[in-house]
């Protein structure tokens, strides 16, 4: 930022333990958000808001998620799209079956839900670690998607298997399905992305959020000044279920506007795994920055060669795609991993003393 | 400097056995309240594994440790963390992905009571008990002189530095018996005496007891009030610095015996 950091003192451990702790910061957070929630909706396009700021928005809410276990607790998770689909059938049941149910009520419900599942699932955590882990959080992925496809009373036993989503209004806007206006369905979907940021970051800086990065850290040691290992790793399930539940929900009735497993594969909680990479692990910013670049990414790739007045076929940029996201996955894990955010930290730290080295 | 209190913790009859190992065998010793007490020994002579046992990690196989008159078997590091029982460890063991600040803060983990939802909207306690118990935290970081580190990430600090956090940490939840594993260990002078000024003054401004191994006789002699010396494990002596040192066995342990 182009402001000094020097002689902002603090006074009170109050000032100190902020979420933002120096003025200019707090500032800018503000306008940014006061930004998103007034002057985005007066100014943004339609394909803006609806095709990248919702989906980039929604992921976010993954990635938040994912980080609070992966990145916070540090256990590794390749069941996120399982948790989403959870979320995002359950809402639907939810929706469809208790039609009296606010939807701003029927998403943390539906959310709630995908934390108990997550609960369930995260009980083997326990017992085994790193790898193996993540291999059992494969079967809630398989073993979600599979119950959700074959059972048909997820679905009000519709019979194309993808029905779509009911119509529900905030204040008398439809947001959800897809004669939703662009506004109300952005504005209710970034309502629900600073209310999740902000919690998540109260979390990190409270008892919790210690209780998880210790146990991820160390422990033994975790264990010695007083903290029960299971509750806490189940804590950190249940909440990170719940973030991804409450992102599926939106994906399925905000975004995609119909309930539809292919959404929420396997390489769904990849996608997400690669912006909990990218961004950087355990760290709120870093969520936003990932989802922002692994969805953008690609967006970017198909667009830039036409800018600059030169065609390429579409197939060849989908095989670089692959290639470029290779290629940073291995970059980020070996020279940076912590990350877009620690990248951003690590410049303003540098910026702070330039011109000077030290 | 020697107050002799009542009996804080018991240790009677103890052995513990890893298969065919024998670690400890029939090991029996009081810590009394307020005092600095020290169990030295060769190396593999069990004296880690001791304080394993006092602190939940191990389960010995028989014998019984008694902490504040209530008398126990199994139990977990961190039941006894909530008893009133903290220690560091011979190798550090901190959380290096967080700053000093939030690792010793969670030394105070126990005595924090602020429900999920609290904490979650950092509201009431949630916001109430970070801030009480920061002031709690400051005062541990002035007594240990970490001022200055107190933002940085402990995985950046010397080998020196990260002890005395772990120190930190481990004051931080008030302890009545505070458990130190070599403490001085891999340190240069200065560090060593930096860190006995810490243990006394834990011991005499704070008042907790302490049961430590260190393998550095002259810091042993000076700062404890009793030693206990362990080799093979069993009991070889027990009593004053000055007692143990002309105790015959603890040369022979410590220098050998010649077999002639």
């Amino acid at each position: 930022m182009l402001y000094r950091e020097a002689g902002q003192f603090k006074t009170s451990y109050s000032a100190d333990q902020a979420m933002l702790t120096i003025p200019l910061d707090r500032w800018f957070v503000f306008a940014l958000t006061a930004f998103a929630v007034i002057g985005v909706p007066l100014l943004a396009s339609e394909y803006l808001m609806v095709s990248i700021l919702v989906p980039v928005l929604i992921l976010s809410i993954a990635a938040l998620g994912l980080n609070i276990l992966t990145g916070y607790c540090g256990q590794l998770s390749l069941g996120t799209g399982a948790f989403m689909a959870a979320g995002a059938y359950l809402a639907y049941k939810i929706a469809t079956n208790i039609t009296w149910l606010p939807i701003w009520v029927v998403i943390p419900l539906a959310g709630l839900c995908a934390a108990a599942i997550g609960i369930a699932f995260g009980l083997p955590s326990l017992r085994i670690k790193g790898f193996y882990l993540a291999v059992a959080t494969l079967a809630a992925q398989f073993f979600l998607l599979w119950l959700f496809v074959k059972v048909p009373w997820f679905v009000n036993d519709s019979i194309s298997g993808v029905p779509p989503a009911p119509p529900r209004s905030v204040f008398g806007f439809q947001v959800t399905g897809a004669a939703a206006g662009n506004e109300a369905k952005y504005l209710f979907v970034l309502a629900f992305v600073i209310a999740l940021a902000w919690i998540a970051r109260n979390l990190a800086r409270s008892r919790i959020g210690r209780s998880w990065m210790a146990i991820r850290d160390m422990d033994i040691a975790a264990e010695l000044v007083g903290i029960r290992p299971l509750p806490t790793k189940l804590s950190a399930f249940a909440i990170s279920s719940f973030y991804c539940g409450v992102a599926g929900a939106l994906w399925a009735l905000c975004y995609i506007n119909s309930v539809e497993p292919t959404a929420f594969d396997i390489n769904r909680s990849f996608q997400v795994l690669f912006m909990v990479i990218v961004g950087g692990l355990g760290s709120v910013l870093g969520s936003f920055l990932g989802a922002a670049f692994i969805f953008l990414l690609p967006i970017f790739l198909n667009s830039a060669p036409g800018w600059i007045g030169y065609s390429v076929a579409s197939d060849t940029i989908t095989h670089i795609e692959f290639m470029l996201f290779g290629v940073l996955i291995i970059f980020f894990l070996i020279v940076e991993p912590h990350g877009l955010a620690r990248l951003w930290q690590i410049a303003k730290e540098k910026l702070r003393l330039w011109p000077f080295p030290y | 400097m020697t107050r002799p209190g009542d009996i804080l913790l018991s240790v009677k009859d103890i052995s513990l056995r890893f298969g065919g190992v024998r670690a400890l065998t029939d090991v029996s010793f009081d810590i009394h309240e307020g005092e600095i007490f020290a169990i030295i020994g060769p190396n593999g002579a069990g004296k880690s594994s001791m304080l394993n046992c006092i602190n939940g990690f191990y389960h010995p196989q028989e014998g019984t440790i008694t902490f504040k008159g209530e008398e126990r078997r199994q139990m977990r590091p961190h039941e006894a963390a909530a008893q009133g029982i903290s220690r560091t460890f011979q190798n550090i063991a901190l959380f290096k992905g967080m700053t000093t600040l939030e690792n010793v803060m969670t030394g105070r983990m126990l005595k924090m009571k602020a429900s999920f939802v609290e904490q979650a909207f950092y509201m009431l306690r949630g916001r109430q008990e970070e801030i009480a118990h920061r002031e709690k935290v400051e005062e541990v970081i002035d007594f240990l002189e970490i001022q200055a580190i107190r933002k940085t990430p402990v995985g950046r600090l010397p080998y020196g530095l990260q002890k005395r956090v772990e120190l930190a940490r481990a004051l931080a939840a008030e302890p009545q018996l505070l458990l130190l594993d070599e403490p001085m260990a891999g340190m240069n002078v200065e560090e060593k005496e930096d860190m006995c000024r810490f243990v006394l003054s834990t011991n005499h401004e704070l008042g907790t007891t302490i049961a430590l191994i260190e393998h550095d006789m002259g810091v042993v002699m000076d700062l404890s009030d009793r030693v206990v010396v362990l080799d093979y494990g069993k009991k070889l002596a027990e009593g004053t610095p000055g007692e143990v040192r002309g105790n015959q066995d603890v040369i022979d342990a410590y220098l050998g015996v010649s077999h002639d």
